[in-house]
């Protein structure tokens, strides 16, 4: 059983997340171990198990890249590991160009702004190439997929810079 | 003979036997329990009147003080005499040395398991903790007039895995059964939850004696989910306490290190003016000094509240940090819930205040929550209330991982994740032929495994040789209810399974425990095969019962055959369970165990498919 079919869902990106809600809850309520307490160790080693599955199952489906992920596994699609280089130069040049931006953040005159400024182009970014890849996602052919899984990469690219860029606001706000 | 007998429909006609079971509020200055009783949660009275039991042990000639008689040796007899022993437990002697350098106690032990010299003999904090929590069982027992099946133990939401740990060890040596280790913030959250009725997002914002947690929770139809956990596991009153009392060695002219005895006077002093400041503008502070004189100053409320700024703008720092986590805004949060005594403290609530703009929910009894929550949750955990249609979501509040090449650190569970939860990661060999494998496990947000909280190390034995990366070795990380982690590994790619040997870095294992119940039990003349046996027999009633009730709803799932072999074994475990064959017990535990593993599968799926389809229902 896969973790739609384990909600009851249909297997598409575009999810009713408060239905997923609801029966993550639901199902939580059959299985937690705080059902077990007094039950024989048996049923609370289980509880302990299927209580675990049904987290990360909700957790797999509730964030958008890692639905993604889990989708394109789902398909076979082949996911590149994180060690295996980039062949789009345009892109990698925008990382540089990207990181260069983050590091003078904290030399700016009014830094507030500068954290302002650069969270608009990072979520710009962002959004576009999500786009893109929710709609490779929806044709879900071979090719469509490996182009989703090409940009799932780039985005988690993004999602690093952003807690880069979250990392530097804390440090920027304590100091 | 019974004439009539009344029975509501739908109800069994059995009347339902109340289980004896109680939440605990193991506080850093305070202490207290709680228990359901006629369907609502309070605190339990000791014989005189009082229901704060002050978390402190004093080893005197004439046995051991807890409490307010421990109290009164405090400042008299200091190294005999252990307060906040929740500041030690499951700690490092560097990490404890570093933190309050000025403790009255002599330290002996290693490292990771430090010990205090007292008259009677070394104790270690485990032993201390465990003391109060007897204390605590003895008055349940007397007031609830029974025995306990078992216990809510709560710890500060900030605690690592060797603190959680060692704070169930601490409960195992007071003769309690733990039912669940529970976040304090969560369980103000239930008490609060359950009382006001409201829904939405809620913070907690608690601050003890020594320890400080913010939790942002979303209360849905009794759903406490926790969304983030963040704090501080060593900011508390106490440190109040200490940044007073080093302002006043230093008005004083005094120089460190000071007689124990002084030392303690100073807390005390320091602590008392504390409390006086929450509502007096300034106070009075006399000393006596080592050499018979007195020495009096005047403590104004604004000069405290300039020693502690920066204290609570720590805390509020971590408030930011945790909303963020939990990808909520300040606006959002309908209530901030105010927990522990240190919250009295005006300048916190004024911060809190100004920080969530709101004024905070002060109406429930800030030293008491805490305890009435985990009541709460025990009657639940207990089976007082099958129908309860509460359900707690908690999460780790500190990311779980593996050290890797050149002392860095892989996260294999982030924080604030919710429990239980079971994540695996796959690491391989760098060497030709290499057979064993180091495994250093860690707790902490830093990326440098020096800047982490060291778990344990494993070492994965047996590796068959192959070249360099061939080999797949399996880490897996469980984290269950109660927060506690359990790591074990394995080398797959040859099926084979290899050994794997535990060695926790802090707290005490299996077997020191053990040794000390033993001696515990020789110290009260307690005889030790009498209550195993007890334990078994209690263990066994146990699992008749459950497996009596899980037959009653769920016979269909199982084949004659099935259901034979099971009640076979069953009724061999009642009638083993009524000689004195300890160990023959305990077998028979075993096999039924075995005998329902593939019933309880099969329970548990079908429930499963029940809670699915009836949402499908609810769609249509």
């Amino acid at each position: 059983m896969n973790y739609f079919q384990l909600f009851g869902l249909e297997e598409k990106f575009n999810l009713d997340t408060e239905r997923l809600a609801q029966v993550y809850q639901k199902l939580q309520r059959s299985v937690h171990p705080d059902r077990f307490a007094h039950a024989s160790s048996q049923e609370q080693m289980l509880a302990v198990q299927k209580s675990s599955m049904i987290n990360d199952a909700y957790q797999s489906l509730k964030n958008p890249l890692k639905r993604a992920e889990y989708m394109l596994t789902l398909r076979g699609t082949e996911m590149p590991n994180e060690q295996a280089s980039f062949k789009d130069n345009m892109f990698l040049m925008r990382q540089m160009e990207l990181r260069e931006m983050l590091a003078e953040v904290k030399f700016a005159d009014d830094i507030d702004a500068a954290i302002f400024e650069a969270t608009q182009v990072l979520e710009i970014e962002f959004e576009g190439l999500f786009k893109t890849m929710q709609t490779q996602l929806a044709d879900n052919t071979e090719e469509a997929n490996q182009l989703a899984s090409d940009n799932l990469r780039k985005l988690k690219f993004y999602q690093k810079l952003h807690l880069e860029l979250d990392r530097l606001e804390d440090f920027l706000f304590e100091t | 003979m019974a004439l009539l007998q009344i029975a509501e429909p739908g109800q069994s006609t059995v009347p339902h036997e109340h289980r004896l079971a109680v939440g605990i509020d193991l506080g850093t200055t305070n202490s207290l329990v709680a228990s359901v009783l006629s369907g609502e949660a309070t605190t339990l009275k000791a014989a005189d009147g009082s229901d704060v039991l002050p978390s402190i042990v004093s080893y005197q000639n004439d046995g051991t003080l807890v409490g307010d008689a421990a109290k009164a040796h405090a400042v008299t007899d200091p190294e005999n005499t252990i307060v906040s022993a929740k500041r030690l437990i499951g700690r490092s002697l560097a990490d404890i040395q570093a933190k309050y350098p000025s403790l009255p106690y002599q330290f002996c032990g290693d490292e990771n398991h430090p010990e205090l010299v007292t008259r009677k003999g070394k104790v270690n904090p485990v032993q201390v903790s465990s003391e109060v929590l007897s204390t605590l069982r003895s008055r349940a027992e007397a007031s609830l007039a029974g025995e306990l099946v078992g216990a809510v133990i709560t710890v500060p939401a900030y605690f690592d895995d060797a603190q959680r740990q060692s704070t169930k060890d601490a409960a195992k040596l007071a003769g309690l059964n733990v039912l669940r280790l529970l976040n304090e913030p969560t369980a103000a959250a239930i008490a609060y939850g359950l009382d006001s009725g409201k829904e939405g997002v809620i913070a907690v914002y608690d601050l003890g004696g020594g320890t400080f947690d913010i939790s942002i929770l979303r209360l849905n139809k009794g759903v406490f989910e926790v969304l983030a956990t963040g704090g501080d596991s060593a900011l508390g009153g106490d440190d109040f306490d200490l940044a007073i009392a080093d302002y006043l060695v230093e008005q004083a002219g005094l120089t460190r290190p000071l007689s124990p005895s002084l030392e303690r006077q100073l807390t005390m002093q320091a602590c008392q003016a504390k409390e006086t400041l929450s509502s007096a503008e300034s106070c009075e502070i006399t000393l006596e000094l080592e050499d018979g004189k007195k020495w009096q100053h005047e403590l104004s409320k604004e000069t405290f509240e300039s020693l502690i700024q920066k204290l609570v703008a720590q805390t509020l720092r971590a408030c930011r940090r945790t909303l963020k986590d939990a990808e909520v805004t300040s606006d959002e949060v309908i209530e901030v819930v105010m927990v522990g005594g240190s919250t009295r403290v005006p300048l916190v609530r004024k911060e809190v205040e100004s920080f969530f703009k709101q004024p905070p929910l002060t109406s429930i009894d800030p030293d008491k929550v805490v305890a009435i929550g985990a009541a709460t949750q025990a009657d639940i955990l207990a089976g007082n209330k099958p129908d309860s249609e509460m359900l707690l979501l908690d999460v780790i509040p500190l990311s779980l991982g593996l050290e890797t090449m050149g002392g860095l650190v892989e996260k294999v569970i982030s924080r604030n994740t919710t429990i239980p939860v079971a994540k695996a990661q796959e690491f391989t060999t760098f060497k030709d032929g290499q057979t064993a494998m180091a495994i250093h496990v860690l707790q902490g947000e830093r990326e440098l495994v020096d800047a982490c909280r060291s778990l344990a190390r494993f070492e994965l034995r047996n590796i068959p040789p192959m070249a360099a990366g061939a080999a797949h070795i399996r880490v897996t990380f469980k984290v269950d209810a109660d927060g506690l982690l359990e790591v074990s590994a394995m080398e797959k790619s040859t099926g084979v399974e290899a050994s794997i040997e535990v060695k926790p870095s802090f707290g005490l294992d299996e077997s020191q425990i053990a040794n000390m119940i033993k001696d515990s039990m020789a110290n009260a003349k307690e005889d030790i095969q009498a209550r195993m046996l007890k334990e078994q027999q209690v263990e066994a009633a146990r699992v008749i019962e459950a497996v009596q009730s899980a037959l009653d709803s769920d016979k269909a799932l199982l084949s004659e055959e099935e259901l034979a072999v099971i009640e076979n074994a069953l009724s061999t475990l009642a009638e083993v369970a009524k000689t004195n064959a300890t160990d023959d017990i305990e077998k028979q535990i075993e096999v039924v165990n075995q005998a329902t593993a593939t019933f309880a599968e099969r329970r548990m799926d079908s429930s499963i498919r029940t809670a699915l389809s009836g949402q499908s229902v609810d769609k249509v």
